[in-house]
């Protein structure tokens, strides 16, 4: 049975990944799982110069899902170069930087650096981190400002450029369109939902950046959703996350249309979720008699007797 | 082996419950393993409870009332329980001399097998147990067999001592270390006062617990530190207590 997928000129082993910032830069999950398994490791997103993240509190569990504010603390693009990549490339595992720069210029940089240097066929372009008070949020949800960058950063990429959208948009269709116009080769959907946490006893937003990022299974029907309608707007892979928890989850987001999958707060509670789903996908399709993935990818959308 | 919880939380004290857990391996004093409490998705995050304990294959903890996942550990049935562990970085442990331990509540666990290993190893065990009053102390006889001398305090003098763990463990001085566990304050107050290197063991909210969401980390005079991997025991005087102490 074959279960590789075609991003762009990239082919993935399987379609399941495990998504940026909750995977860190796969050393620790390498002592649970051989990461080599995975159709790919998105790695926790990059800035040129290393990065704290923001201070105070910045993780709380919610109904089901988490609120983080970590504020993309990052190691930089000189020790991810050095230590981060080689480790991972050593592994075995198929690497996607995520890309977090918080000016045009810098997200160029990165892009140019990053998709030319060995070992990395794919970058994926962060714009809708929601934590970070400069930057982030404007360019995944202004289109202006989306399609300026992207058009930018599409220049600067040698190889697949992967765009991961924001949620926190009113049609997020609109900017999966403007990415296929901009020539991205794929989308990831979703980026972590606006939320927030008053603390009633001291009467305070719970986060000092006030609002933080909304995963985990509370978001999963949010982000079906999100990839459902994109999938109808474009021609290119979505990569399908969102609250995933199980081979059902997967198998949902591929049957709204998504190409891939990736798996971001469950590696937090089970590290082993991942290569647990690629076998159960394996299993779902082995006992359905199918064949590819493509036999019910996007399977949703199509009515009965068409 | 997978884990299995042996018999059901017993109570200690009030709001403490003892588990006793076999099939995990042996762990270094300070260590905490990872539990997460029933299979659904809420409570969703593993909650990491320090080792009271270990002998013969049987990992202690005990358990503080907290909120949602503690009243629900504290009701659970024996047979499965889906922990990891031992996760992090201990104690270092004395081989010689003399130490002072320092605990405040739910905090003294981590340091009575803290204690066992120093006892072991002839180093001098001077125990501060501060608790809030007489009637959340637990387990004390068992402390009282792996110290030389034990001093208990409380907030209200129901117990021991009237006042602070900090200020009695500051009184006592003399030792080659301190080691502590409890709240962030009692922490600070030790390491800022201590002339004697001192080992916290953190107790802040953790994601994952195993490294991989940042969302733990602590400022040190050497940078920001994941208290669950570079953790949770760290050296109290290179902690920036200003950042957790708000
Ligand atoms: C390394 C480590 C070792 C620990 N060892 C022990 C132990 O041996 N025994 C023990 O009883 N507890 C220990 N704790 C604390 C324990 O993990 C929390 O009390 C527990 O996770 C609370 O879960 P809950 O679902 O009951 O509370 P929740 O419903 O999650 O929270 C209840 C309230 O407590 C607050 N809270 C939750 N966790 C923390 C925390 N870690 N710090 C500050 N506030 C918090 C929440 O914000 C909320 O206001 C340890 C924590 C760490 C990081
Ligand atoms: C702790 C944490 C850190 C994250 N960091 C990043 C990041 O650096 N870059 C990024 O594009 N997404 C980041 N995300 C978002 C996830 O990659 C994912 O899109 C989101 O959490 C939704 O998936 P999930 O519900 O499976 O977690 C982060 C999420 C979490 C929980
Ligand atoms: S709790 Fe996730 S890195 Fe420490």
């Amino acid at each position: 049975m074959d279960i590789s997928v075609k991003i762009g000129k990239l082919t993935l082993k399987n379609p399941v990944t495990v998504a940026s910032g909750t995977a860190g830069y796969g050393e620790e999950l390498s002592a649970y799982i051989d990461i080599s398994r995975l159709g790919a490791v998105f790695t926790k997103g990059l800035s040129i110069k290393p990065r704290e993240g923001n201070r105070g509190n910045r993780i709380i569990e919610t109904p089901s899902g988490v609120l983080n504010s970590i504020g993309l603390e990052n190691v930089g693009l000189d020790e991810f170069l050095k230590f981060k990549l080689p480790f991972l490339l050593k592994s075995g595992a198929t690497v996607i930087p995520n890309i977090a720069g918080h000016s045009e210029e810098e997200n160029e940089e990165l892009c140019d650096v990053l998709s030319h240097t060995a070992g990395i066929d794919a970058v994926e372009l962060n714009v809708s981190c929601p934590n970070v008070k400069q930057g982030g949020m404007a360019f995944g949800t202004d289109i202006t400002i989306f399609t300026r960058l992207l058009e930018k950063a599409r220049k600067k990429t040698g190889g697949c450029l992967i765009v991961k959208l924001s949620p926190n948009v009113t049609d997020i269709t609109e900017f999966a369109a403007a990415a296929e116009l901009c020539g991205a080769d794929a989308v990831s959907a979703v980026n972590t939902f606006l939320g927030m946490k008053i603390d009633i006893k001291t009467r305070r937003p719970h986060f000092e950046n006030k609002v933080a990022g909304l995963s985990g299974p509370a978001i999963k029907p949010l982000a079906v959703r999100a990839v459902y309608q994109i999938y109808e707007k474009v021609n290119i892979p979505v990569i399908g996350i969102g609250g995933i928890s199980g081979t059902e989850d997967a198998l949902e987001f591929i049957m709204a249309g998504a190409s891939a999958v990736s798996i971001g707060t469950m590696n937090m509670v089970d590290p082993k979720i991942s290569v647990d789903i690629i076998d159960g996908i394996r299993e779902y399709m082995d006992s359905k008699k199918i064949g590819g993935l493509a036999e019910i990818k996007g399977i949703a959308h199509i009515r009965s007797g068409e | 082996m997978k884990p299995v919880l042996v018999e059901k939380p017993i109570e200690i004290a009030r709001d403490h419950y003892l588990l006793r857990i076999t099939g995990l391996p042996e762990p270094s004093a300070g260590q905490f393993v990872n539990i997460k409490i029933g299979k659904g998705t809420d409570p969703l995050l593993r909650r990491p409870f320090s080792v009271f304990n270990y002998s013969e294959g049987t990992t202690e903890i005990v358990i503080k009332i907290a909120g949602k996942g503690t009243s629900l550990l504290k009701v659970s049935e024996p047979g499965e329980i889906d922990a990891i562990g031992p996760l992090g970085m201990g104690f270092s442990v004395l081989k010689t001399g003399s130490a002072l331990l320092a605990g405040g509540g739910v905090g003294n666990a981590p340091l009575y097998y803290l204690a066992k290993k120093l006892k072991e190893s002839g180093t001098g065990v001077k125990f501060v147990y501060g608790a809030r009053s007489s009637e959340y102390i637990y387990l004390l006889e068992e402390f009282k067999k792996v110290s030389d001398d034990l001093t208990v305090t409380t907030d209200d003098g129901s117990s021991g001592k009237k006042g602070l763990a900090a200020e009695e463990a500051l009184a006592a001085g003399g030792a080659d270390i301190i080691y502590t566990c409890g709240p962030a304050g009692m922490m600070r107050a030790i390491s800022d006062g201590s002339s004697a290197p001192v080992e916290a063991s953190m107790e802040n909210y953790f994601g994952c617990g195993i490294g991989i969401c940042s969302g733990c980390t602590i400022r040190t005079v050497g940078g920001l530190k994941r208290a669950c991997v570079d953790g949770p025991v760290m050296e109290g005087k290179k902690i920036i207590w200003e950042e957790l102490c708000r």
